[in-house]
Parts: C-alpha cells; structure tokens; sequence
C-alpha cells in the first residue's frame, strides 16, 4: 500500500513535468506547423539557468525560475523571428533549423558549464512532507507539482477565456482562415512560441533541483514530449496534459514494481498501440482532405 | 553584424567542428616530445569518466616535463597527453583512433566498453598499444590491450567483503544499476556474486536506462523489500539516487562503487545521512595514500594541484589515466623504447606489476581469456565527517581466486561474456 500511494504522487509529479515539456511543443506545432527539435533544449536552458544563478550566485531560486522562462522565452522568440518566420512554407526547413538551434545551445551549455560531470541543485525547499507513517514528499517535488499545475491552469485559461488564446487557437485550426478574418499570424506565432517556450523553460527550472543537468538532458525532454504528444493526439493540448499524466502513471507503476528498463519499453509499446488502434491519438481527431 | 539565418548556420557549424577536435596541452616547441593519446569521452553522459583522467595526466606530465622529462632509450623526451572527444560515440572513436595514431601517440588510453570495440581490430592490425579502464574489453584476441590501472568492477568485491565483516548484522541487499553490458551489468555481476559469497541475499536487481527522469520510483520500488543494503552497482546517477533515498528517511546501510562530487551529494542531503556510505574511490589526500608502499608520484601534492586547477572536477578517473601513463612511462623505460610494441613486452615481462595501491600481478586469462589486467590491492572508503577516507585495503586477486566461480556464474545468467 506505501508503494502504491508513493507511486501515485510520483506519477503526479512526473505528470506535471511531462505535461509542461509536451504543451509547449504541441503549441508550436499546432500553430506554426514546425516539429521544434530544439525543445528539450529549452528545458535543458531553464535547468542551466538555475543552476548558473541559483547554485553558483546565489540568486534566490524564486528569482531565478522567471529569469529561466524569460531567458527561454527569448530563445523561442529568436528562433521563430529568424528561423521559423522565413520558412514558414517549408516545415522540412524548420525541423532543420530547430536541430541547428539543438546544437548551437548544447555548445552554449558546454561553453558556460564546462564539459565536466553533470551540474546540481541543492533544493531550495529541503523539509520532508510525511502524511501518516508512509507516505513521504520532499517539499521541493510538492513545490514543482504545485507551479506545473498552476502553470497548466493558467494556459488553460488563457487559452479558453481571452481573445489571443482564441486567435492561437483559431490559427492552429485553419491558419489562412484566421488570416482572412484579420488575425496577425506573426504576431500569434510570437505568442505560441513564446509561451512554448517559456513553458519549457519553466519546467527545467523547476526540474533543476530534482536530476542531474547537463547540456545532453533535453534528449530524454524531446522523445518523452513526442511519445506524450503522439499518444494524446497531435495537436491536442487537452490530449497532450492528458497523455503526459497517463504515461507518468504508467511509467512510474512499471518501474516501481518492476524496473526501469521495463519501464522504456512497454512505455514505447503504450505509443505503438495507440498508434495501431488509433492513429489520431486519445483526443486527436482526424482531419479530412 | 545582424544575426541572420545564415550567420546562425555558420555558427552552428563551428560549434560542431569545435566540439569534434581533439584538445591538446601546450606544445613544448625544441623538444623530443612523446605524445601519449586519450580517446576519451569529455563530453556527454560519460565525461566525467572521460574529461577528469585528460586533466589528471596533463598535471602528471607537467611534473614530469617540470623535472626535465624523462629518459627512454638515452634520449630525454617530453610528455604530451593529447585528448580526444570521442563523446561515446563509436564512430568517433574510431576517428579519434586514426587522428592519434597519425599524430604519432605512443599508446592511447581508454574509458572502454563498445569504443574500445570499434577501434582495438585496428589497433591489433597497427601494432598500437591500448588501455582501457574495463578488463572485460579484453578477449583472447586483444593482446595489444591492457587493463594496468583500474580493474572494474572486480574490485566492488572489497567493499561489500568489508560491509560483511564490520556489519554482520546486514543480511540483505538489493541493487540498482545502468542496464548497459559495460558497466552497469557487469558491476551488478560482481556485486551479486561478492554478496552471494558473504551469504547476503540480493532481494532485488533494478536495472534502468539513461533515460530516467524521476529516481523516486525506483528507490521506493526497491526499499519496499525493506533491504538493510542499498548498493549502486556502477551508476552515473548516484547524486539523485542518494537524494531519493535521502528523501525515504532510509537508515540502512549504503555501498557504492562511486561516489564522485560527494560535496555536491551532502548538499542535496546533509552530511549526517551520508556517514558512513561505502564505495571504492579515495581522495589522494588521504592519509593512507601518502606511504611509500602507494607506486603514485606524490598523491598529495597531485590532489592539491588537481583542486586548485581543475575545482569541482575531480572524478574516479582523474588518477586513473595517468595512473596508466605513469605505468607507460616506467615500462618505456624499462624496454628503452616508446615503440608500443616494446612497451608492451616491458609490461608484461614483469610478473608483479606497479598498481597504484602497491604491485599487482597479471590476471584474466579465467575470466576473459587473456592475463591482460592488472589486479592488486584496493581501498575500501567510507565517507567520514564529510569526507572519503581509506578505512582498508583489500587484494582483489585473493577475492577473485577464492570465488571466481560464483562470479563466473553470476555474470553468465545476466548473459556476460566469459571464457
């Protein structure tokens, strides 16, 4: 009974995560229509963030997580002005330049990290939660699970509730109808990226105390936000959250009761199956030609 | 100049050249210089066990060169180790293989595993002497490749043999470890056995990928089993791992085979959870290290240069690359020739090889096919007061003679090569 309920707040947690890294690519793709190679990287940027400023000068980690999402949020910002705008009818030439950007920021991480063992975070939030006499949360995982949650919330609302998140919304539908009713692409394209990748940013920061940071980390970001995003539906923000917390659930079970290479694997399979029964995804919808 | 998508380009590609060339120390221009390679990793999941070993053997050769070399053959040379990143990739292994030999490296060292695969057919066909950190890269085709320095991870057998006899109490133990064949499993093989021959039953073996992102669920899925060992058979990550641990309240007892940046460990944790953790790998300011039986040149004065120099960057392998150059350097004397070959015959030629920890003898050909490796004594350390202290050595040739059987059986059942 201990494992299993640690296993359910593990999977939470892992969910957040999961979700944080996963709307933030299905958000560029749905509107901008570019597969951004360079995501995880994003993640790997609010990671290194923390830890420069925090770990190494100081800065106070509450201050040190909005500094990560704008750092990251102007790297989007960047790529979508000077890499994705010009190629925007080619999106073979912006996968291409998303893994351009890949490399340019693993080097960066190299330049300002050094090259040596991977970088870490001493928790800002050090004290231990204990519900009964079982059930045992560092208060730093409760602290990320709470903002990535907050985070998704307030997307939601913005998505839903304002007229840009309509706009966004609108363009990831039919981007030349929502031109013809006077919506700025470019300008949704900023917003779309920009908060992909703050979210991203967001998430490496918060991820910083809790694993090991090096400048390869947005590797495992990237093919854990594909499996989310394909498993959800391509495109689907609500299919994306969705997916990321049934995968967390799936893969925290599977590695607890049996281990983590089992774990990778029947997560893959998760992918497959649901790609054999349907292709679109749990909440994808098929789009006609 | 405006940033353009051309300019990014441009530099994307000039990232990507410099990351791919080979580092070098300072040339030492007017000098016969002999250059010794490292085809190591300094980049990636595997740079710490790659990066430290380069800046360990440019502080040995610089206090070499500082002497005025060393004389092989009545010539005096220069020692240049000349690093290359291979990032674990085997491609670029064998790149850095070629770039070496072709700038005339006299041996090139090695972490192991499937990049000393790509390269030692080649290295037998051109007569290049290689080293390598893992004994099970050597088949009874290897013979070119030596294991003079670390023996991983036969030597895991002290710690835990240690445990058993300052803890008889602790019965039971469970594992986790990387699910590669290099390292992780190999390790867990020796752990497995070494626990086995103390008779502590292993209640559970948690293999994982590199791809965790969460340890949590692996550290409570073992301690549900409630083990009084917590071992981590050879794991990049022990840092989250112990967190984790930390973070369950666990009291039982933890071994390790590494334990590097452990300052880093006692911040995550505190330095009270982390008394008294087991693992392999000393400071070289122990005191224990500073005898004259310890064949390291000055251990001491290398720790405070390596700290001084290289902060934060200190590793299982920062001795052991130039452990292997300085065993290169005795040998080449000993045969008055840097040919690789000749160095080679020298090495071999003596039945009780320098090791760091005090001679050693040949050992393999039982195990992997060829007497290739170097096995001797080995410290037992433990984390005191906040730091690694020597509490023992122990031979790891006794442990191996005693219970190769087990170890045999042990790694064949996780489907290891042995002969």
């Amino acid at each position: 009974m201990e494992l299993f309920l640690q296993s359910i707040v593990n999977s939470l947690i892992q969910g957040g995560f999961f979700a944080l890294w996963a709307v933030g690519l299905v958000l560029i793709f749905g509107v901008m229509g570019v597969v951004n190679f360079a995501h995880g990287e994003l993640v790997m940027v609010g990671a290194y963030t923390v830890w420069l400023l925090h770990a190494q000068n100081d800065v106070p980690f509450l201050i040190a997580i909005p500094v990560a999402i704008i750092i990251a949020m102007m790297i989007g910002l960047v790529m979508e002005r000077f890499l994705f705008r010009p190629n925007r009818t080619d999106p073979l030439a912006g996968l291409i330049c998303s893994i351009g950007v890949l490399f340019i920021l693993q080097v960066i991480a190299h330049e300002v990290g050094g090259t040596g063992p991977a970088k870490q975070v001493a928790p800002p939030f050090n004290q231990i939660v204990e519900i009964g006499e079982s059930l045992r949360i560092p208060m730093q995982r409760l602290f990320s699970l709470g903002v990535a949650i907050a985070s998704l919330g307030v997307l939601w609302f913005f998505l839903t509730k304002t007229k840009l998140g309509w706009a966004l919304r609108a363009v990831a539908l039919d981007r030349e109808a929502s031109a013809l009713q006077g919506i700025n692409i470019n300008r949704i394209s900023m917003i779309a990226i920009g908060v992909g990748a703050a979210m991203a940013g967001l998430a490496g920061a918060l991820m910083a105390p809790l694993q090991n940071i090096t400048p390869h980390m947005g590797h495992n970001v990237i093919i854990t936000a594909f499996i989310v995003t394909i498993v959800g539906g391509v495109g689907s923000l609500s299919g994306a959250v969705a997916a990321a917390f049934i995968y967390a659930a799936f893969h925290t079970f599977v590695t607890a009761y049996f281990n983590g290479t089992v774990a990778t694997i029947c997560g893959l399979l998760i992918m497959v199956v649901v790609l054999i029964i349907k292709p679109t995804g749990i909440m994808g919808v098929k789009v006609s030609e | 100049m405006g940033i353009t998508r051309r300019n990014l380009l441009r530099g994307t590609a000039a990232g990507i050249a410099v990351a791919g060339t080979g580092f070098s120390t300072q040339l030492l221009a007017g000098q016969k210089t002999v250059k010794i390679g490292l085809n190591i990793p300094m980049t990636g999941d595997y740079a710490p066990w790659g990066l430290p070993g380069l800046y360990g053997c440019n502080i040995v050769a610089n206090n070499i060169n500082a002497a005025g070399g060393v004389e092989i053959g009545g010539e005096t040379y220069m020692i240049e180790p000349v690093g290359y990143d291979h990032g674990y990739d085997t491609e670029k292994a064998i790149t850095g293989y070629n770039t070496l030999r072709h700038d005339d490296a006299a041996m090139i060292m090695m972490l192991g595993g499937s990049t000393v695969g790509s390269i030692i057919g080649r290295a037998q066909r051109n007569k290049m002497l290689v080293s390598t950190l893992l004994p099970s890269d050597i088949t009874p085709d290897t013979s070119n490749l030596v294991a003079p320095s670390e023996s991983h991870p036969l030597y895991n057998c002290t710690g835990v043999d240690w445990l058993a006899d300052n803890f008889p109490d602790a019965k039971s133990a469970v594992i986790v470890t990387t699910n590669d064949i290099e390292y992780g499993q190999q390790s867990a093989a020796v752990y497995q056995a070494a626990f086995e021959a103390r008779g502590i039953e292993v209640l559970d073996t948690n293999f994982h990928g590199f791809d965790v992102t969460d340890f949590a669920p692996i550290v409570q899925g073992l301690l549900a089993s409630k083990p009084d060992i917590f071992c981590m058979a050879t794991d990049v990550y022990t840092t989250p791992l112990i967190e984790a641990l930390y973070n369950q309240g666990y009291e039982g007892k933890i071994i390790s085979c590494t334990l590097d940046l452990y300052d880093e460990v006692i911040a995550k944790t505190s330095k009270e959870f982390v008394e008294g953790i087991i693992f392999q790998f000393p400071d070289f300011d122990d005191p224990a290290l500073q005898s004259d039986d310890i064949l390291f040149p000055d251990p001491s004065g290398f720790w405070d240069t390596f700290q001084k120099d290289y902060p934060g960057q200190w590793s299982a392998v920062a001795w052991e690359y130039p452990a292997n150059l300085v065993t290169w350097v005795s040998a080449a004397q000993a045969a008055g020739s840097i040919e690789p070959m000749d160095v080679l015959a020298a090495m071999k030629a003596n039945p009780n090889p320098p090791h760091v920890f005090g001679t050693g003898k040949w050992w393999g050909k039982d195990l992997y096919g060829l007497d290739n490796c170097v096995v001797g004594r080995w410290p037992v350390v433990t984390m005191q007061n906040g730091r690694a202290r020597i509490v023992e050595f122990r031979d790891v040739g006794a442990w191996l003679d005693k219970n190769l059987d087990i170890l045999k059986r042990k790694m064949q059942d996780l489907g290891l090569r042995t002969v």
